[in-house]
């Protein structure tokens, strides 16, 4: 083997343990959805918690502060609600439990989302 | 060369094939994404594209876009505040009576939009619905029923014949004293297509608005098939009743369920019937599908306010596409829509498909 080939070969393993830590990365992107369902909780565009959605959790409670004051979110069975919150319509609280990944309650005086992270089975919902 | 040399060199090369195909398929286009709280609502944004440092700038210049329009249609600023200087509708509906005022070429555009489709309507589609509106405070702290006579008295105000719209001049009027404009039935979804054309104007191919639910796609999703938007189920939380596929254009819905109070057992919701001034009771959600979230914004609260036969039979003639579910809870749906449509079973409706 000449000095050229033994650089190519040293090369060309180099692209392949590329491709080999690539692949590698696939696997831990798709162990990563095995992971519980979580939701997020955000106010005015910060992040405030992140929650596992336990099948088989008990009931929790979280105080949490919004624009126009507190507001208490439930976790129970996997679900997530808006409980009580501080504003005039009361749309959030009404919308009730969600569960499903990609649904979204939002409040909007209080500035508040809850959303359930994972891959929605649609782009967007129309409403 | 040795032939072990060669074997090796071979062995290699067939990993450089497998390890660039790798790379190539991970080198995915990049996603960014935004949130707003604007016009009253959540509106979010995403883009694709393989330029990373793009991508912010298209959604900067379509919150800009919708900024501006937020701006022109506000019709609740201080009376005599900047904000009601800068709000077309709060001027004009300062000046009801008084005189013409003279209007950004976006509120012309959308003012002649109204006066289009209310002839088109049959009545059921009124921007000047304002001071029923009012009456009814649905965003109030204690919205309450109000009494008949004062209903009947102020419909007397809603008139769209009334207003006076002079594209030469650039100038909109309101004829009498105390008549209001509310844009909210097209304002949010004439803002999300002037957002999407200053997405396509900044060299975006693929992006989605969801203004509120208002949703306008351009070009696929990012796996180059057809966007997948659900629509949601009117009376149950967290479900859908079906799922249409869209391509460059809007899906936009008017639902009993979004803005609504209940007294004496009865739900009384925001899109009113601008020939009775009580809430039109036909249907409990009505979706349009067209090319422009502008027109699907108008349509959607046109026929919602409509009886079905009555609705489906205008889409047609209007080459538009809707799917509804009527007050009696069935679900029906233009021709055109069968093709791009899944209606999801294990709904409490009842769906024949024609």
């Amino acid at each position: 083997m000449t000095r050229a080939d033994k650089v190519l070969i040293a090369a060309v393993l180099l692209c392949a343990l590329l491709g080999l830590v690539t692949i590698y990365r696939h696997f831990f992107i798709s162990a990563d959805q095995l992971l519980p369902t979580q939701a997020t909780i955000t106010v005015a565009g910060k992040v405030l918690h992140t929650i596992d959605l336990d099948p088989v959790g008990g009931n929790e409670m979280m105080q949490i502060t919004g624009r126009l004051g507190p507001a208490t979110v439930e976790v129970a069975g996997g679900r997530i609600r808006m409980r009580e919150a501080n504003c005039p319509e009361q749309i959030c609280v009404k919308q009730s439990w969600i569960q499903a990944p990609g649904s979204t309650i939002v409040c909007l005086p209080g500035e508040i989302i809850i959303h359930i992270d994972g891959l929605a089975p649609v782009d967007a919902v129309t409403r | 060369m040795t032939s072990r040399g060669n074997l090796l060199l071979i062995l290699c090369l067939g990993l450089l094939v497998v390890g660039v195909t790798v790379f190539l398929s991970e080198r995915r286009i990049k996603e960014y994404r935004s949130e707003q709280f604007l016009m009253d609502t959540l509106v979010s944004i995403k883009v694709y594209g393989d330029d990373a440092a793009t991508l912010p700038l298209a959604i900067a210049a379509a919150y800009g876009e919708m900024h501006r329009i937020a701006a022109l249609v506000d019709r609740f600023p201080l009376p005599g505040s900047e904000d009601c200087r800068r709000s077309d509708v709060c001027r004009i509906n300062e000046m009801a009576g008084i005189g013409p005022v003279h209007v950004d070429a976006d509120t012309l555009a959308m003012l002649l939009l109204a006066k289009k489709y209310h002839a088109l309507s049959a009545g059921t589609f009124d921007v000047t619905i304002g001071p029923v509106l009012d009456l009814w405070d649905f965003t109030g702290d204690v919205p309450k029923v109000p009494a008949s006579s004062t209903i009947v008295e102020t419909l007397s105000l809603v008139d769209i014949e009334s207003l006076e719209v002079n594209a030469a001049e650039s100038t909109a009027f309101l004829r009498k004293v105390g008549m209001k404009l509310d844009l909210g039935a097209l304002a949010k979804g004439y803002a999300t297509e002037k957002a999407l054309q200053a997405l396509a104007g900044q060299g975006i191919k693929k992006g989605l608005i969801d203004a509120g639910g208002n949703i306008r796609v351009l070009g696929s999703n990012a796996r180059n098939a057809p966007w997948r938007i659900g629509i949601k189920d009117p009376r149950q939380a967290d479900a859908l009743v079906a799922i249409v596929t869209l391509e460059d254009a809007a899906a936009v819905t008017s639902g009993d369920y979004y803005r609504y109070f209940e007294a004496d057992g009865q739900r009384y919701h925001h899109i009113l019937d601008p020939r009775s001034g009580y809430p039109a009771s036909e249907n409990m959600s009505v979706t349009v599908v067209s090319q422009d979230a502008g027109l699907a914004d108008i349509l959607s609260t046109v026929f919602f306010v409509m009886k079905e036969e009555e609705a489906l039979t205008l889409a047609e003639k209007l080459s538009v596409n809707l799917i509804m579910v009527s007050a009696a809870g069935r679900i029906s749906h233009t021709s055109g829509l069968a093709a791009h449509l899944e209606v999801l079973p294990g709904g409490a409706y009842r769906y024949d498909p024609r």
